[in-house]
This record gives C-alpha cells, sequence and structure tokens, in this order.
C-alpha cells in the first residue's frame, strides 16, 4: 500500500535541482549548508530551550516512536543532538569555549545521515514531548527548525517528502497541479457531486485551501466544503492561484519553498478581498497558515486562518449552520473522535469539533488519550509522505489503535486529510474494520436546509 | 627553700598531706587522660622531683597569660606546683632589672644547661630584624634561639606565642610568629589560649616533673589531654544545639534560658580547649556559660576570621558591589557572545538570501 | 590561614562572584540573540504573554495526568530530591543563619528532626538519580558527563551535610570545612552545567508559556 496517491506517486524520485546539486556536493559543502540552516534558526526562544534540558527523558514517555518501539533514540529530544550541538558550538553563551576545548564535537555528514531517520521518519512533530517537558522545551519546534540545516544539506528524505518539496517549490503544488488543472478538478467535482462550486470569483470573504490529496482521494470532501459553505450562505470561493494546503516543503524542511507556497496563499486570498481562510487538515500548514504566515510575508494578515472545525464551529454558534442529528445506532457503539495535533494541542483548539458533534447528536466515547493529550495517527509531520517510514508509522499507529478499539466504537471522526488517510491505511494494514469518517463529510450529510430556509 | 628541696618535703613544710598529694595527683593522671592506676605513682614521682628551673621569656606578649598564671585565688596545690618551679628569670616579677637581670639570665641558663625549661609568651617579631621588641640590645629572635638550644623543651604560652596570637594579626606589621616556626631540635608544646587555662600548664608542668617529658601532643602541637576535643563537643549548653533551640540575639527569651550561642557567633565548634571541662576560676564559669560564646581566642589566627558575632554557618561573602560587578561583567562577556553569534547568523542569512535570489533569477 | 577560613573566606567570596557572573553570562548571552516580533494573530483563547509565562512556570511544576502513568518513577524521584533540597536550603538553621547574614532576610526555621529526613530522602533520592541514568536506556543514551558531574556536585554537599549535623565519622570542622567547598564546587559549576536548569528550567516554560498564550494553547 503506497502511502501516495497512486496516481500522482512519482515513478521515481524526480528530485528538484536543489536536492540533485546537494547530492552532488562535497560532503563539507553540504555539511555547511546544513550548519548554516541551522545556525539561522536560533533567537532567546530557541536558544532559551537549548540551555534548559534536563535530560530526564520524560519526553520519550510522551513520544509513541519511543513508547511503541522501546527504542532509546527515538526519545524526542535526542532527535535534535546535532542542532543541539551546532548550537552549542556556534550560537550558544559558550560558543567559544565549546570550540576552544573541544566540548561537543562538530557535527558531521555521516552523523546528520544518520539523524536523517530521527528527525523525520520518526517525527510527527506532534508537540506531545513539549505538552511533558519540565523546561517547556518545544521540541516539536526545534524539530521542524532542525529540519532546515537537513533540507539544506540535501538530507530530506527523497521519496517521497522530498520530491514533493521540489514538486511544489516548482509549480506550488506537490503534485505539480496547475492552476487550470486544479480549477477544471474542482469544477469537476462541483458537477459530479451535483454542488454549486466556486472557484477564483472576483470577491470572496470565505476563502477555504484544498489540499492535494483530498482532491485526488477524498473529493467527497471538496464537495462537502463547497455544499456547507453554499448552506451557510456565505460567499466563498476556491483560490486557485495559491491553494496548496498540504505546505509539504514546510515538513520537509524547504523554507524557501514554504515561503513560496505561504505567499501564494495569502496573496490569493488577499486579492479578492477575504475575510477568512479556512484550512482542511491539521497539519504544519494549518500551523504555518494560522501562526507563521504573518512572519513570512512580513505583515499582519488582513483575513483570518481558521481550520475548518473552528469555521464550522463559529458558524453553528452564530446561527448560520443548521444540522439533522445524527440517528443512534443500534448497539450503542458510539463514535470517536481523534484530535488534530495542530489544531487541539498546539492551538488549543479542541473544543470546536466537540461542538459540531454535539450538535449532529453523536454519542462520542473518547479515546483514553484525548483533547491536548491526544495521540497523534503517526502521519503528521510528513512522515506519511516518506515511504521507507511505513512499517516504523504503523507501528507508532498500534496506540491509536488499542485506544480506538478501548472505545468500542466502530467509527472514529477525524477533521484533518492527512489523519484520515493515516487511520484508512493504519487500519488497513491491521485489517481492522474500524470506520473512518470525516467529520466535514458528516456535516455535510446533515445539513438542515429546512431549518435553514425556515 | 633550695634547689635541692625536693616537693615532698616543700609540701609537707606547708602542712599538706599526703592523702591531699594523692588526690591530685589522681586528678592530674585524669586529666592527662591517665589511668587512675597511675596516680599513686605520679604522687611518688612528684614527692620526689628536685625544683625544675624555669626560664620565662616575654616577647611581644600583654602580660596576660603571667596575671592569669599568677593571680589564681584558691592557692592549692596547683599553685604551690607553679611556686615549686624556680622561675629564674621573669622580667615581669624578678627584682633584679637592666643588666643585673642579665646576668641572672646567663648565670642561669648556663649553670642549668640541657635541663631547663624555656617558657615564652608573646609572639616574635621576625621583620626588619626583630627591631620591634629588642631586649638589652638584642632581638627576641637571637634570644630565642641561644636559650631554646640550651633547654630541655620550650613551651608555648599563650596564643601569641603558640600561632602569632593578635600580634600576627593583619596587616601583622611587625612579621610576628610563633615560636614553633623558630625553634628547631626542641620539643615545643603549644599551651593556646588569649589566656590559656591555668590547669593547663600545671598539669604539663606535673608530666613533665613525673615523666621527664612533655605529654602527647597533637598535630598543632598541644597537649592531647586538653586541646583533643573542642568546646562545643563538651559545652552544657550542647543538648539544645542538638534539639535545635538558639538565642537569636544576648537578650531574648533563647538567651535567657541559656540556649545554643551557635547563631550568634559562637565559635566552640571549631576551637579546641578545655573552658568547658575545666573551667576558670577554679572551675566557677567560663564565657559560654557567662552568655557569650566563645571567640575562638585558643585557634591560629582567630583575630582574623571575621566578626566574633557572624555564625559559622555563614562565611562572610562579597560585598553587594562586587556582586554586582560580577553581573555585570556577565553582561559584558554574554553580551560579546550574542553579539558575535548575531553576527555569525547576519551574514549567513545575507548569504541565504543572494543564493534564494540568484535562483529565482535563473528560474 | 586554614582550610576552614579559605573555605569561609575567599573561596566563598569567589564562588559567589563566579556563579552570578557565569549565571548572567549565559543568561545575556540567550537574551540578547537576535528576536522576531510575532505577527501572527491571536487565537480566541488567547491569554496575556506574561501571564502566560508566569502560568506556565508554576503549572509546569506539576505533572500532567496522562503523562504520570509512565513518568511516575522519574517524577517521584525528582520531587523528592526537590522538595528535600528545598527543604534543607529553606528549613535548615545554618542554611537560613548564612542568608540572614548576607542580606538580613530572616525567617523561622524547621526542626531539626525535619531537616534530617529531608536530607537522607534527598541523598536516596540523589542516589537513585545514578542509578537510573546508569541503567535506564533513555538515560543511558542522554547522560553525558555534565549530568554525573552536576549529580556529584550535589550529592557531596547534602553527604557532608548530613555528617555535619550529625557531628559523626569525622571532626566537625572537618565535616564543615568540606561541606562548605562542595558547596563552593557546586556554586562554580552551576551556570556552566546542566545545574544552571535553576534559572533556566523556568526561563524554557516562560518562553513556551508566552508563545501558548497567544494561541491560547496553554496547557
Amino acid at each position: 500500500m503506497s502511502p501516495m496517491p497512486p496516481s500522482r506517486a512519482p515513478k521515481i524520485a524526480p528530485a528538484t535541482r536543489r536536492i540533485a546539486e546537494s547530492r552532488s556536493q562535497e560532503d563539507q559543502t553540504r555539511l555547511d549548508a546544513a550548519m548554516r540552516g541551522f545556525i539561522t534558526d536560533f533567537g532567546p526562544e530557541a536558544a532559551t530551550w537549548m540551555e534548559a534540558c534536563l535530560h530526564c527523558g520524560q519526553c520519550a514517555e510522551a513520544c509513541q516512536f519511543y513508547v511503541e518501539t522501546g527504542d532509546p533514540k527515538y526519545t524526542p529530544i535526542w532527535k535534535i543532538e546535532p542542532f543541539k550541538q551546532a548550537y552549542n558550538r556556534q550560537m550558544g553563551p559558550f560558543a567559544p569555549l565549546f570550540r576552544m576545548f573541544g566540548l561537543t564535537p562538530s557535527v558531521s555528514l555521516g552523523q546528520l545521515e544518520h539523524w536523517q531517520e530521527l528527525l523525520y521518519d520518526s517525527c510527527n512533530m506532534c508537540g506531545r514531548c513539549t505538552m511533558v517537558c519540565p523546561a517547556g522545551i518545544d521540541i516539536a519546534d526545534l524539530v521542524e527548525k532542525a529540519r532546515h540545516g537537513m533540507f539544506d544539506a540535501g538530507l530530506v528524505p527523497p521519496d517521497y517528502l522530498g520530491a514533493l518539496a521540489g514538486k511544489e517549490r516548482e509549480t506550488g503544488s506537490p503534485f505539480g497541479i496547475a492552476p487550470n488543472a486544479m480549477r477544471d478538478s474542482l469544477l469537476e467535482i462541483g458537477e459530479k457531486h451535483g454542488v454549486e462550486m466556486h472557484v477564483d470569483e472576483p470577491r470572496a470573504e470565505v476563502v477555504p485551501a484544498v489540499s492535494s490529496i483530498d482532491l485526488k482521494m477524498y473529493p467527497d470532501s471538496i464537495a462537502a466544503t463547497a455544499k456547507v459553505l453554499n448552506h451557510i450562505g456565505v460567499r466563498w470561493s476556491f483560490m486557485t492561484k495559491g491553494f496548496d494546503a498540504d505546505n509539504v516543503s514546510l515538513t520537509a524542511g524547504d523554507r524557501e519553498g514554504q515561503k513560496i507556497v505561504t505567499e501564494a496563499i495569502v496573496a490569493a486570498a488577499t486579492d479578492c478581498g477575504a475575510q477568512v481562510l479556512i484550512m482542511p487538515e491539521c497539519g504544519h500548514s494549518y500551523t504555518e497558515m494560522r501562526w507563521e504566515a504573518a512572519n513570512t510575508v512580513g505583515h499582519a494578515l488582513p483575513f483570518r486562518v481558521l481550520h475548518m472545525s473552528e469555521y464550522l464551529a463559529e458558524a453553528l454558534e452564530a446561527g448560520q449552520l443548521h444540522l439533522r442529528p445524527v440517528p443512534k445506532d443500534g448497539q450503542g457503539h458510539g463514535v470517536t473522535f481523534h484530535d488534530p495535533c495542530q489544531v487541539s494541542r498546539r492551538s488549543g483548539r479542541s473544543d470546536a469539533p466537540r461542538r459540531i458533534m454535539q450538535a449532529l447528536g453523536l454519542d462520542l466515547h473518547e479515546l483514553a488519550d484525548h483533547g491536548p493529550d491526544s495521540w497523534c495517527c503517526g502521519g503528521g509531520g510528513g512522515v506519511a509522505l516518506i515511504g521507507r517510514a511505513k512499517t516504523l508509522r504503523n507501528h507508532a499507529f498500534d496506540i491509536k489503535k488499542r485506544q480506538v478499539a478501548e472505545t468500542g466504537a466502530d467509527t472514529v471522526y477525524v477533521t484533518c486529510t492527512g489523519c484520515r488517510q493515516t487511520f484508512e491505511h493504519g487500519f488497513k494494514d491491521a485489517g481492522a474494520e474500524t470506520g473512518v469518517g470525516s467529520l466535514l463529510d458528516l456535516v455535510a450529510e446533515q445539513l438542515d436546509e429546512k431549518e435553514k430556509t425556515s | 627553700m633550695s634547689q635541692k628541696d625536693t616537693l615532698g618535703q616543700e609540701l609537707s613544710r606547708r602542712g599538706i598531706s599526703r592523702r591531699a598529694l594523692l588526690k591530685f595527683a589522681a586528678a592530674a593522671a585524669t586529666s592527662l587522660a591517665l589511668p587512675p592506676s597511675f596516680a599513686p605513682a605520679i604522687a611518688e614521682e612528684l614527692s620526689k622531683a628536685r625544683r625544675q628551673s624555669l626560664i620565662w621569656l616575654s616577647f611581644q606578649d600583654c602580660t596576660g597569660c603571667l596575671e592569669a598564671l599568677t593571680r589564681s585565688e584558691a592557692p592549692g596545690i596547683e599553685r604551690l606546683i607553679f611556686d615549686f618551679v624556680s622561675l629564674d628569670y621573669q622580667e615581669t616579677l624578678m627584682a633584679a632589672a637592666g643588666t643585673a637581670a642579665e646576668d641572672v639570665l646567663k648565670a642561669v641558663a648556663q649553670e642549668n644547661r640541657g635541663n631547663y625549661l624555656l617558657a615564652v609568651d608573646g609572639s616574635v617579631p621576625v621583620a626588619d630584624n626583630g627591631v620591634y621588641s629588642m631586649i638589652g640590645g638584642r632581638s627576641p629572635m637571637a634570644i630565642l634561639s641561644e636559650l631554646a638550644e640550651g633547654a630541655a623543651a620550650v613551651l608555648a604560652i599563650g596564643t601569641c606565642a603558640a600561632y602569632g596570637g593578635i600580634p600576627k594579626a593583619a596587616p601583622n606589621p611587625t612579621g610576628a610568629a610563633g615560636i614553633g616556626a623558630l625553634v628547631g631540635g626542641k620539643p615545643v608544646v603549644n599551651i593556646p589560649g588569649c589566656p590559656p587555662i591555668p590547669e593547663v600548664l600545671t598539669g604539663v608542668l606535673v608530666n613533665f616533673l613525673t615523666f621527664g617529658k612533655l605529654p602527647d601532643l597533637d598535630a598543632q602541637g598541644r597537649p592531647l589531654a586538653y586541646f583533643g576535643t573542642t568546646i562545643h563537643d563538651q559545652c552544657y549548653r550542647r543538648p539544645y544545639y542538638d534539639q535545635g533551640k538558639f538565642a537569636k540575639s544576648f537578650d531574648d527569651a533563647g538567651a535567657r534560658q541559656g540556649w545554643c550561642l551557635f547563631e550568634l557567633g559562637c565559635k566552640g565548634p571549631t576551637t579546641h580547649n578545655a573552658c568547658a571541662s575545666l573551667k576558670w576560676n577554679g572551675g566557677t564559669s567560663f564565657p559560654i556559660q557567662s552568655g557569650h560564646g566563645c571567640l575562638g581566642c585558643s585557634e591560629p589566627d582567630f583575630w582574623d576570621k571575621g566578626s566574633f558575632y557572624t555564625s559559622l554557618s555563614g562565611g562572610e561573602g562579597p560585598p553587594w558591589g562586587a556582586v554586582a560587578g560580577a553581573a555585570a561583567g556577565g553582561v559584558a562577556i554574554g553580551g560579546a557572545a550574542a553579539f558575535a553569534a548575531r553576527r555569525a547568523r547576519a551574514s549567513v542569512e545575507r548569504q541565504l538570501a543572494q543564493e534564494w535570489k540568484a535562483q529565482e533569477d535563473e528560474a | 590561614m586554614t582550610l576552614l577560613d579559605f573555605a569561609r573566606g575567599p573561596a566563598l567570596y569567589a564562588a559567589t562572584l563566579i556563579m552570578v557572573c557565569g549565571l548572567v553570562w549565559r543568561l545575556t548571552g540567550v537574551a540578547l540573540l537576535p528576536f522576531r516580533r510575532d505577527l501572527a494573530a491571536s487565537g480566541p483563547n488567547a491569554k496575556g504573554r506574561v501571564s502566560g509565562a508566569l502560568w506556565q512556570v508554576v503549572s509546569r511544576s506539576f505533572p500532567r495526568r496522562s503523562f504520570l502513568g509512565r513518568t511516575m518513577v522519574t517524577v517521584t524521584i525528582g520531587y523528592a530530591m526537590h522538595i528535600g533540597l528545598a527543604v534543607i536550603l529553606l528549613g535548615g538553621a545554618p542554611h537560613i543563619l548564612l542568608v540572614t547574614q548576607a542580606t538580613g532576610l530572616d525567617w523561622p526555621a524547621l526542626p531539626k528532626g525535619i531537616v534530617a529526613i529531608a536530607s537522607g530522602v534527598t541523598l536516596v533520592s540523589l542516589l537513585l538519580v545514578i542509578l537510573r541514568r546508569l541503567t535506564h536506556p533513555v538515560l543511558r543514551l542522554l547522560s553525558n558527563v555534565d549530568d554525573y558531574l552536576s549529580i556529584l556536585l550535589t550529592l557531596i554537599p547534602v553527604l557532608t551535610g548530613i555528617l555535619l549535623a550529625e557531628e559523626t565519622l569525622l571532626p566537625y570542622e572537618t565535616l564543615l570545612t568540606w561541606h562548605i567547598l562542595s558547596v563552593e564546587a557546586l556554586m562554580i559549576w552551576l551556570p556552566f552545567g546542566k545545574l544552571a536548569h535553576v534559572v533556566f528550567v523556568f526561563a524554557g516554560r516562560a518562553a513556551l508559556g508566552a508563545r501558548q498564550a497567544r494561541k491560547g494553547a496553554l496547557q
């Protein structure tokens, strides 16, 4: 089972020019590139965290890669060890002493190659480690930063994360979907589902970004987006000039590509006078747009950035969204809900999806660890896009699988495309029967048009 | 009383019984940490002992040691022992003066060469060839080395003679030193204290008269029997220390109830002496009993160890100014480090921006 | 000058200055790195940066329940050691005296027996910490010389302190001397090794608190 949509999976890794170049560079040049990437990431915040680690090892206990494998190398803070070394030798307050007395060995390319697995394959940047850390070290954030240097040294796993990031930088979409192709696909989905589709309207209050995964694997969700927004009755439109809600570049560590994607979305949403930008998935593109885009483009955004679940919860609150309760299942199994890390934990919005589920009258059986404590699906942070990480990812997914099974629910609802895909693959690989449902799709099914018009 | 008389004869002349002598010998044995069975032997030896010649030199002293030793109110056997030695030269006590006195010294030293005890109170000025305390035109160093050579043993009486004492206190302009450092090749016993306890000197003399040698000494050259434990270990207020009951000021309720004076700066825990057991003035009292902490006067350099009222747990840390200076230094070094890091980061950022721009232009 | 005089005089002086200078150096070196203002709009549940930082400084002292199942041992040993140290430092009469003499601040001491129990607990916890570092695979991987040195430099003052309070094994003066000297060694190493967590653990929490407060995601 490929983690990628089969139709778009690259046959051979079409490495981008930059990656191809860095692969062929002399080791020293690549190492220099990594070090440059590392040192440009240190401000007072990251440096404070570098200084604060107690080596208490509690982060390991919060990380599903360690908990499920028992391999100490998956200890979160250990994953950024080279980054820490670079800091100590180059940026820290004792850097001259570290260099003079060789207190920390300098980072080597071999070491970084060795760490590739730790920084990419085994980190979802889910932030559970951040939550357990007694020193408040945001390890997830540090991993994201450390990936910058790794990418610059050509050390992003090429299959498929690096490849997709390269494509994204070149074309604005990880799968190389050009704006006009995108437009056609969206209109086609509208036709197929009988939904009024708005694409590239000159003015729009609400602009939903599009995940290419949705486009190829879950077109129903695109239709559901249109249906729900039509129901709410707001002036909305997809914008093909900047739509890429995947921002694979961010998870790959490509700052430049990340910037290109972000700028395109900001420009597109700004041009049509949008007030709200909706992100369809939990992953890092939501975090990027919500918390980093303003810094990337250098000014405050003229629109709000909301996750789909946040937007729906707001619409409910405002009385714009009318839902029919879901009929109870006979066995009383109920459903459970998987909190998307970046929304529930990292952005503090575990309340939003629960409001929607309440309105839908779902019999919610919470997971043992839910809300901000939820375990990641295992696919976040680009791990879903690393082919060789599949076994490890499935291993990490075991904890989720167990907790879902413990609830007795027969369906787990998700609000993030990435999670949805990981769950489906995870259950399928494990031969589990549990269904995976998109909360957005459910909302679209349960729209109460009568109530709306009355 | 002639040189040939024995102590026994002198005691019977004064009407002191053998029973009293035995009692004293038993007490002396105990205080010298000998088993009680030694008492008859001590009494026997003492009664046979001839008068011992003692030459007493005073250098940079205050005469306090001599006062303490000679002004004992109760004239017991201790006093008699002291009287019994032939104090052949003591500038303060002897009638002779000037060259007459110096002649006596010369004669006595010649006559008892190899046998006399040499007692010294006061420290020896070493700086500037000892000009600070010339006696008869000679420096203390010269007098000391000459007389020590002919002595059987040397007694350093009081903290000044033992360790340099108050004259040695910073800045020590005279280069004062204890005599232990200056006398070589002779047994020296330190009997520190400001002043020393009279009974300790008596005990040392009894030991010498009885066994013909100095008692066992500790690493600092002090008689182990008297200086083996600290005042704190034998203090009657010790139970309060163990219970954590401390007087916080000299007139609070704790002080009135006789609680431990540790927090008021008592140096008992680090001071080796017998004050708490022998006490002073015939066992009447000692400083802690009178409500004041121990000053640690029998320890080396006691004058330079900070305030008498600073507790042992509290050292005297740096003044706030120095701390502020250290903090300012930290800001300077840390600032320099951060500045270097900022520059490194900025130059890399410029480089990256150029490269990215070049790539974009190419594209 | 005896070793005790050295310990209580110049060594204490020097150790204090080195500790202050080193800590300020390290803090300044971190604080003056290029700072980037955050332009992102705050979240709907946002709190003030300062209150978020303070909240996190306090709340991170209490372990989160969902993790306790797996972190119980670490947390328990850590708590025992730190509470023990706090009792010794803040409740031990001689330590209060030291502060009183340096600053004029004074507070009542805890009974000697309680401090003795706390010392015992701390000593045992520190030994367990070493044992765990040597045996637990994660801790073995993470531990470096700094970790062991820092634990040892904490353990020695506790040990000498216990012997000093009980006045056993060695003469009072010797114990006092080594107790003070060992604390000074601790003070000198404090700013340079991971003992600096006395400051940075709170700085780290505050940094996270300030950031998460803006997002409305304080946990």
